[in-house]
């Protein structure tokens, strides 16, 4: 069973469904960008343009109130004999091709990886978002997803500094907070979100939680076993500073080299040091009141 | 189609198309079959099936073939269906110069394109070479329905027909293009309706009552596609193309397609979901020849019929059942041809191939790597340098393939090759290629807001190298120059483009998709400008994939500024016009 969340399925009773969510499985990720015209379309998004930005083929740069999936493209030089095999350059020079016959294709030895990554809201279970929000209109749903209903965000931004992802965020001329809402409407008509549905290879894969992540341990003992040292798992830990996510991820690499943080805390677990910091600086001011008050005299 | 000399009549015109062994074999039955489906009743045996009918191929009317004879004012019409050339064919600007000359141009798109537009708004316009008032074209833009309003298939790469149903009408004036041609036919026949001059027999013999429905009149796409598939006498449908008979008994559309309607089924419109069969999903849609999901499968089965290995075994022999059998995928042979098969000396068509030959299209049944017969250029593969390279062929003393169709016309410059004075003032290869996120000329892409914000301007790819060579600064712009043209372009500085040392030398690579132009949501020069018109004999498409080119920092000049920009380096480089 999933991690239970402060909502869910409790408080839903005989109505509440297996939580659902993403595994996104980054090795397999081919850079299409059809999640992110799927779910503009289906969601009716507002376009974002943001011209060209220069970072390789990479144009939407990060999640938003208009984008609530992004993929990311990280070019990276490795080694030519990372992930335990040559590169084409460093097989043609083993070849002797240089000497031999004068044809190469040669940059000191180095390969070049393309990393791409689609990301989303992690529909954490330990959501700070949600807990924060004044209203109401975030709140957890049937299916252990969380999602912003529109017509109660007054726009106050409390949840856009709480999420520790920097997923939410108010959409300009409108005030109101916009995220995914891992297609809560196709959920209820028994349908997979629409960025899951158009992917064409399964790199975003739909399910129950529980189900995902031993289909995501499996992906990653393969990956290991054929050498990707470096790949791992990412959210999909129930101990991690959020108690796990819905949406998690195989990653090829450090959480950081896809502008992801390595370790997620629900802002909320800081609250009793932040009142703690809180009380001590509202009794030092109280001490500098008295001193001022009365020590001039 | 049947050229004017070469084929007097329709056995002449059998003879000299098809080799006599294997599928080919049967070619008379093909044909007759597809006369019968065009002239109906008025094909019969007397008249040759209406063969006469079929217009008379003159030349070489291929896309550039055409484009050339424009220029020279050699084409009066011209129909650009779903195509826009001044985008998306090499040498962009003598595409544009050969539309001013036709006396009319009619569009068929689902917005104006850079080629809807070419008389009011194109890179000689912004130039000033060439004036609006000056064009003659008159030009109809018809708009066209998107897939999405209209039924049809789709067919891809593997031979997969994918049926989709209409979603909604067509906005506004939008009609689909089978609307367009069918109602234009019709249209014909009534202003020809009652004449007696025989050459209009050929259009009004038609078989043209098509049902129509809907607002509009729209046709019935399901009838075309059983006109496709193919029927006996009795109206029943072929299932293959092996019932088509030459002696009129059958009508058949085309025969590759024959059967996509087996059993009164529109087979491609099958859509059984792949978890309710296996991943052959052969009941999904419908593929070209006789539903083979691939093709001469035959050979997935050793000489003697046995899968050459067991798990990867698809098509193989029953001998109990002296049958072809497999996973479910039509056997792409015939059914009870047994492997040990030899045909004697008087066999032809299918008869004449072995039990243990699986290209049935070749008249021995064999696949080919060294080609006899059917290609201009062969018999065997060979490496050639393209039209333009900086570098000699090592393989072979010819530098370029000798059968390459070049065009030495003012419009179409090519660069001096290696070896050649000149050739260092366009020392870098140039490379074009698409994007996801665009579909070809951009009609269809830069037209949508989600497409375009994704891939919203032209850029050049460049290796570190040449950037430091070249002063290149990543996200800056360069312009890049060919004696056709020079275009401008956001500059991506990446470790993905490397340069190449090739014969001692280090060559750097200028990376350039090509879907941009004038028109839609975002805007940009085209690739297509840059390349020259050089063409493979055997298709007549451009016969290399690289040009040479140069690169320079900052933005392409303005006005005639540009032109001279060229014209300067032409005059370094020695280039004839």
């Amino acid at each position: 069973m999933s991690a239970e969340t402060l909502a869910w399925p409790g408080s839903y009773g005989g109505d509440a469904k297996p939580r659902v969510g993403f595994f996104t499985d980054t090795s397999i990720c081919i850079g299409c960008k059809a999640c992110e015209v799927a779910c503009k379309e289906w969601n009716r998004i507002p376009e974002s343009p943001q011209g060209f930005t220069g970072k390789s083929y990479d144009n939407t740069l990060d999640l938003g109130a208009n984008t609530w999936r992004h993929v990311a493209f990280i070019e990276q030089r490795v080694p030519a004999d990372a992930d335990g095999g040559a590169s084409l350059v460093e097989a043609a020079e083993r070849g002797g091709l240089v000497e031999r016959e004068g044809l190469a294709t040669s940059k000191e030895g180095d390969g070049v990886r393309w990393l791409m990554s689609s990301d989303v809201c992690k529909h954490c279970t330990e959501a700070a978002c949600l807990e924060v929000c004044p209203t109401g209109a975030l709140f957890r749903t049937e299916f252990g997803t969380v999602v912003v209903q529109e017509d109660v965000c007054n726009g106050c931004g409390y949840c856009v500094s709480a999420c520790p992802f920097g997923v939410l965020d108010r959409r300009e001329g409108d005030g109101r907070v916009w995220k995914c809402t891992l297609c809560y409407d196709r959920l209820k008509d028994d349908r997979e979100p629409a960025c899951a549905q158009a992917c064409p290879t399964n790199s975003i894969q739909f399910g129950e939680v529980d189900e995902l992540r031993e289909r995501a341990e499996k992906r990653l003992a393969k990956l290991r076993g054929d050498g990707q040292s470096e790949a791992r798992l990412y959210l999909a830990d129930e101990e991690d500073g959020i108690g796990g996510a819905g949406a998690f991820f195989l990653l090829l690499d450090e959480p950081e080299v896809y502008g992801l943080p390595p370790d997620p805390v629900d802002s909320r677990r800081h609250l009793g040091a932040i009142w703690a910091a809180t009380g001590a600086a509202a009794a030092a001011l109280g001490a500098g009141l008295v001193a001022a008050v009365f020590g001039g005299r | 189609m049947p050229e004017p000399d070469a084929h007097p009549s329709l056995e002449r015109f059998v003879e000299l198309n098809g080799p006599s062994n294997g599928a080919w074999g049967e070619l008379s039955s093909y044909m007759v079959s597809l006369l019968k489906a065009w002239w109906g009743d008025a094909a019969t045996e007397d008249n040759e099936f209406c063969f006469h009918n079929l217009p008379r191929i003159d030349g070489d009317h291929s896309h550039y073939a055409t484009m050339l004879k424009m220029l020279d004012g050699g084409v009066k019409g011209f129909f650009a269906v779903g195509q826009n050339p001044t985008v998306g064919s090499a040498n962009a600007r003598l595409q544009c110069m050969a539309l001013s000359k036709l006396d009319w141009l009619v569009l068929r798109d689902f917005s104006e394109t850079e080629t809807a537009a070419f008389w009011h708004d194109s890179p000689e316009i912004e130039s000033g070479d060439v004036r609006t008032e000056d064009i003659g074209t008159e030009v109809f833009f018809m708009p066209a329905a998107a897939y999405t309003e209209k039924d049809g298939n789709f067919t891809n790469t593997q031979r997969l027909l994918q049926w989709h149903h209409k979603a909604l009408e067509p906005p506004g004036d939008c009609r689909s293009d089978l609307h367009w041609i069918y109602h234009l036919g019709r249209r014909i026949r009534e202003k020809l309706a009652g004449s007696d001059d025989p050459r209009d027999r050929a259009i009004l013999d038609l078989t043209w009552g098509y049902p129509v429905h809907g607002p509009h009149d729209e046709p019935d796409a399901d009838a075309v596609l059983r006109e496709i598939g193919g029927r006996q006498a009795d109206g029943s449908f072929v299932s293959g193309y092996e019932e088509l008979e030459d002696d009129g008994s059958t009508a058949c559309g085309s025969w590759i397609h024959a059967g996509i309607y087996a059993d009164g089924v529109n087979q491609s419109a099958r859509k059984r979901p792949h978890t309710e069969q296996n991943w052959v999903a052969t009941e999904w849609g419908w593929a070209w020849p006789k539903n083979t999901r691939l093709l001469y499968n035959r050979a997935s089965a050793d000489p003697e019929g046995k899968p050459w290995s067991e798990r990867k075994r698809y098509v193989w022999w029953d001998a109990e059942e002296g049958r072809w059998t497999g996973l479910g995928d039509n056997p792409d042979f015939p059914p009870d041809k047994e492997p040990d098969y030899e045909p004697g000396r008087r066999d032809r068509a299918m008869a004449a191939i072995r039990g243990d030959a699986p290209f049935v299209l070749h008249p021995d049944g064999l696949g080919w790597i060294y080609a006899p017969s059917g290609l201009v250029d062969g018999p065997l593969p060979v490496h050639y340098e393209p039209q333009e390279s900086p570098f000699e062929n090592r393989l072979y003393a010819q530098q370029q393939n000798p059968t390459r169709q070049v065009f030495h016309r003012p419009e179409n410059p090519y660069h001096p090759t290696d070896g050649e004075t000149g050739a260092a003032v366009f020392p870098f290869v140039l490379t074009t290629y698409r994007l996801t996120e665009h579909h070809t000329a951009g009609g269809m892409s830069r037209t949508v807001p989600y497409l375009s914000e994704l891939q919203p301007e032209l850029f050049c790819e460049i290796s570190p190298q040449l950037a430091q060579e070249r002063g290149l600064e990543h996200g800056g712009w360069a312009t890049i120059v060919s004696a056709r043209q020079a275009i401008e372009a956001r500059v991506m500085v990446t470790d993905r483009v490397q340069s190449l040392e090739v014969q001692g030398r280090t060559m750097h690579v200028v990376g350039v998709p090509y879907h941009w132009g004038r028109r839609g949501l975002v805007t940009g020069d085209s690739a297509n400008e840059l390349l020259p018109l050089a063409l493979d004999s055997n298709v007549h498409i451009s016969e290399y994939k690289v040009a040479t080119c140069d690169i320079r920092p900052g933005r392409r000049p303005r006005g005639r500024d540009r032109a001279a920009l060229v014209e300067e380096y032409r005059r370094r480089a020695g280039v004839k016009v």
